[in-house]
């Protein structure tokens, strides 16, 4: 959704170095801005006291060099100040002040209720530098702006009061072009408070080692749970709102801490949910949340290691270095930060079947189990990770459809392999062994309960796979543009195409001839798939995207560059903002030339974000 | 491939004293063109929508006086008709010389069959496996078997399914091999090809004039 921007910060552009210059100036008479450095023995206990040293403040010119690095000169010391003391639910800041450490500001204040002090609050407001490029002679790429609260605390417990001055600070500081906020959840109740509030654990490691100790406590309590719903826990804010129906109970000590395990220092139980019990009583976490910063649109990037892991022998079109390569670029782009990085999960096999006859993937699970070089066609090569990175796949979609649903993110782009779009109910081939976005669409009826779907498939093969099987479903709307059948695999996707049965008028095939490009893909695109998807009114769009009619891909002959692949995600977001909220899931199918995939889905992901910066040539970087 | 084969069995099929009403009603309501006229099994005659659209016509410029009202009065008598044991090939080339849409196979003079120029294409369709999965390529070899069996020798290594191969005469020294590849890396079975010495027309040839 568009940030509305509306609070206050104009648009003259940054603020004259004079006038930040008189804040200070004003801030220092005043004793509310003072230089600083971090007080380690205080830092390493825990508590009491501040976590800093106060010193006079630094000089002007630092202070500024600081400030524009962190606010680009977006508003003054004064200005700042007061808003982050706002009053909120009848609580305000006193003794507020700003620190000016070497490379970093604080903010510190006392909570007031009334005149009296209930709490205490410190903000670290600073740049993380990119650890790979730090060493490096030339200038290092400014990185991201980051919120780290040291610690709120407050002596009465929970009016609701964090909660509402996080969601202040988070639109303050996205509209002050932040990108995270960074904590450790340490505190007794933090750890399930701020997985609630949408913090996810910052490493993934921590994270899948949390997951294990639930699994391990489910089996030690025989609680009524499948592992199934273990695994697919991606975020923290899922394991916060885990099976509320199920209640266990947990133990307190005097201080307020808890623990799973009853011990003498534990005396008092209490019965809470699972996913709360849970957090409250595990260890500590790292915790990180974007702030959706200057993209106007939340995006979520489905990835996994594990995508690497279905090898096609060397030289195989499809290889593993579609995805590093693609990683790479968004991390190199510093793209990462404004991006909901989500985990997919290993779909239930129901989720699977609703798609695919069972005997035809277990045909294929046995094949890789084997150790076959390919499976059904010499085209579909696979490895000894293939079968579990195909699931993936699907269950990437899967996540990706979460992410949207659940409000995480407005869309997402899923950048799965192996691809999915050509195959059938019981068919592998042209790279594909399960159709990930059909599985995708099954799976968003059946838990999200909507009814219509639009498929549309830019990828520059026809999508036989999808179009088979929903070819007679009028509530699936399947639409392929694609290079023309009689040039180009699978050879099917015949304009005359138009669906059977019930479904008849809901498949449109769209056939371009050889080395047409972005004109005539965008004419075709305008003339006929927006008005069709128009006229379906879809509850979600998921999007087969493929990026292999780029004029520089092999695999291919049209003639198309990123400019084609922006135009039309921006015209589709356009249509999902009418249809369904902004509802689209695009899912990665082919692209076989790396650096001109690289550099087509990077557009395609910046443009999902609704970043308007778009490059215009295919130099891959 | 014989006519008996592909003809189609179930038949539409009308008694001469049918009036023209009637015969309009069966061809729209079948989607059909042609209706074989029967005297119980035997063929009299053809009579297509062509014929009651003129005899239509011509009714409504006279005064209606003699114009005719029975299919008996507008069908074809002299009707062109194959046997079961007639082959595809016979139906092709009556179908594209005489420019007819449909031929009634008798078996003596009882009506067995009829096949029209769809299911022709059909046969069509169906040898060159133009619905299965797979591309197209075209291969100019020059007319000897020692390169068409080079050719086949050399798919036969690639790691592609052949769907279909066609030979078919291009010019007076040269065929024309079209071979149906399932692989979704045709440019790669283009390169592989020409790496071998095969002539592999680019995609343009097909649609492109000179």
């Amino acid at each position: 959704m568009a940030a509305d921007g509306t609070q206050g910060w104009g648009p003259g552009g940054p603020l004259p170095e004079r006038d930040i210059a008189d804040g200070f100036d004003r801030l220092i008479a005043a004793n509310r801005l003072f230089g600083a450095e971090l007080n380690p023995s205080v830092l390493k206990k825990s508590g009491k006291g501040a976590p800093f040293l106060v010193r006079k403040p630094p000089s002007r010119t630092r202070m500024l060099a600081l400030w524009w690095d962190l606010f680009g000169h977006r508003v003054d010391p004064g200005e700042l100040l007061s808003r982050l003391s706002v009053e909120v639910r009848g609580m305000a800041h006193g003794d507020g002040h700003l620190l000016f450490g070497r490379d970093r500001i604080l903010y510190d204040c006392q909570i007031l209720q009334g005149n009296e002090a209930v709490g205490h609050l410190t903000l670290d407001l600073y740049r993380e530098r990119e650890r790979i490029v730090r060493f490096l002679p030339f200038p290092t790429r400014p990185g991201h702006r980051v919120v780290y609260i040291e610690g709120i605390s407050l002596t009465r417990q929970s009016t609701g009061y964090a909660s509402a001055l996080f969601r202040r600070y988070e639109r303050l500081f996205h509209d002050l072009g932040f990108h995270l906020f960074r904590l450790k959840a340490s505190l007794s109740v933090g750890k399930y408070y701020w997985a609630k509030e949408g913090f996810d654990c910052s490493d993934r490691k921590q994270f899948q080692e949390m997951r294990d100790r639930l699994w391990d406590l489910v089996w030690r309590l025989d609680l009524p749970v499948a592992e199934q719903e273990v695994r697919r826990l991606v975020h923290m804010a899922d394991v916060a709102a885990f099976r509320p129906d199920i209640q266990i109970p947990v133990w307190r000590d005097r201080e307020g801490y808890y623990t799973l395990e009853r011990d003498d220092a534990h005396p008092e139980e209490v019965l809470f949910p699972l996913g709360k019990a849970f957090l409250l009583g595990s260890s500590p976490w790292d915790g990180h949340k974007v702030i959706y910063t200057d993209t106007p649109r939340r995006t979520a990037l489905v990835w996994s290691e594990k995508y690497l892991s279905h090898g096609t022998p060397a030289g195989h079109p499809e290889g593993q270095k579609r995805l590093t390569a693609l990683r790479e670029a968004i991390r190199r782009e510093g793209l990462l930060a404004s991006l909901i990085v989500t985990e997919p999960y290993l779909p239930g096999m129901e989720a699977v079947h609703a798609i695919h006859d069972p005997a035809y993937l277990e045909s294929f699970r046995e094949a890789v189990a084997r150790g076959d070089r390919y499976f059904a066609t010499r085209d579909c090569a696979i490895g000894a990770g293939s079968y579990e990175a195909a699931l993936l796949a699907a269950g990437g979609v899967m996540a990706g459809i979460d992410a949207v649903f659940s409000g995480r993110s407005d869309n997402a782009f899923c950048a799965v392999r192996p691809p999915g779009h050509h195959a059938g109910r019981a068919a592998a081939m042209g790279f594909c062994f399960v159709n990930n976005v059909a599985v995708g669409a099954a799976y968003a009826r059946s838990a999200y309960g909507i009814a219509r779907v639009c498929i549309l498939d830019w990828d520059a093969h026809h999508g036989n796979g999808t179009q088979n099987l929903f070819e007679e479903d009028p509530d699936t709307l399947f639409v392929s543009i694609h290079e023309h059948p009689s040039f180009c695999y699978p050879g099917t996707g015949r304009r005359m195409d138009r669906g059977k049965g019930a479904g008849a008028g809901a498949t449109l095939n769209v056939p371009l001839l050889p080395r047409a490009g972005n004109r005539e893909m965008i004419d075709a695109f305008e003339r006929e798939v927006v008005p069709a998807i128009e006229a379906f009114r879809p509850d979600l769009i998921l999007l087969s995207a493929g990026f292999d009619a780029h004029r520089d891909d092999p695999i291919a002959d049209l003639e198309c560059t990123e400019e084609a692949y922006v135009h039309m995600t921006r015209r589709v977001l356009a249509l999902a903002d009418k249809c369904c909220s902004g509802r689209v899931v695009s899912v990665l199918e082919g692209g076989y030339r790396v650096d001109s995939f690289v550099a087509s889905a990077l557009a395609h992901i910046r443009t999902l974000q609704g970043r308007e910066d778009m490059p215009c040539s295919s130099a891959g970087g | 491939m014989f006519v008996g084969r592909r003809m189609k069995r179930d038949l539409v099929t009308v008694p001469p004293g049918a009036t023209l009403e009637e015969a309009a009603r069966l061809l729209k309501g079948n989607r059909i063109h042609h209706l074989p006229v029967v005297e119980g099994k035997r063929l009299l005659g053809i009579v297509t929508d062509t014929d009651l659209r003129n005899a239509t016509l011509r009714g409504a410029a006279g005064d209606g006086e003699g114009a005719p009202r029975t299919v008996g009065e507008v069908m074809t008598r002299d009707v062109v008709t194959l046997g079961p044991d007639d082959t595809i090939d016979d139906a092709m080339l009556i179908l594209s010389r005489q420019r007819f849409g449909a031929l009634p196979v008798v078996d003596g003079e009882r009506l067995v069959g009829i096949v029209a120029k769809a299911d022709v294409l059909a046969a069509v369709l169906e040898t060159l496996d133009i619905e299965g999965i797979g591309v197209r390529l075209e291969v100019i070899l020059p007319r000897d078997m020692g390169e068409v069996t080079r050719l086949s020798a050399t798919l036969r290594e690639l790691p592609v399914e052949v769907r279909s191969l066609v030979l078919a005469p291009h010019g007076k020294d040269r065929y024309a091999a079209f071979v149906r590849v399932a692989t979704i890396d045709v440019p790669g079975v283009r390169k592989l090809l020409r790496g071998k010495g095969f002539t592999v027309a680019e995609l343009s040839d097909f649609y492109e004039p000179g």
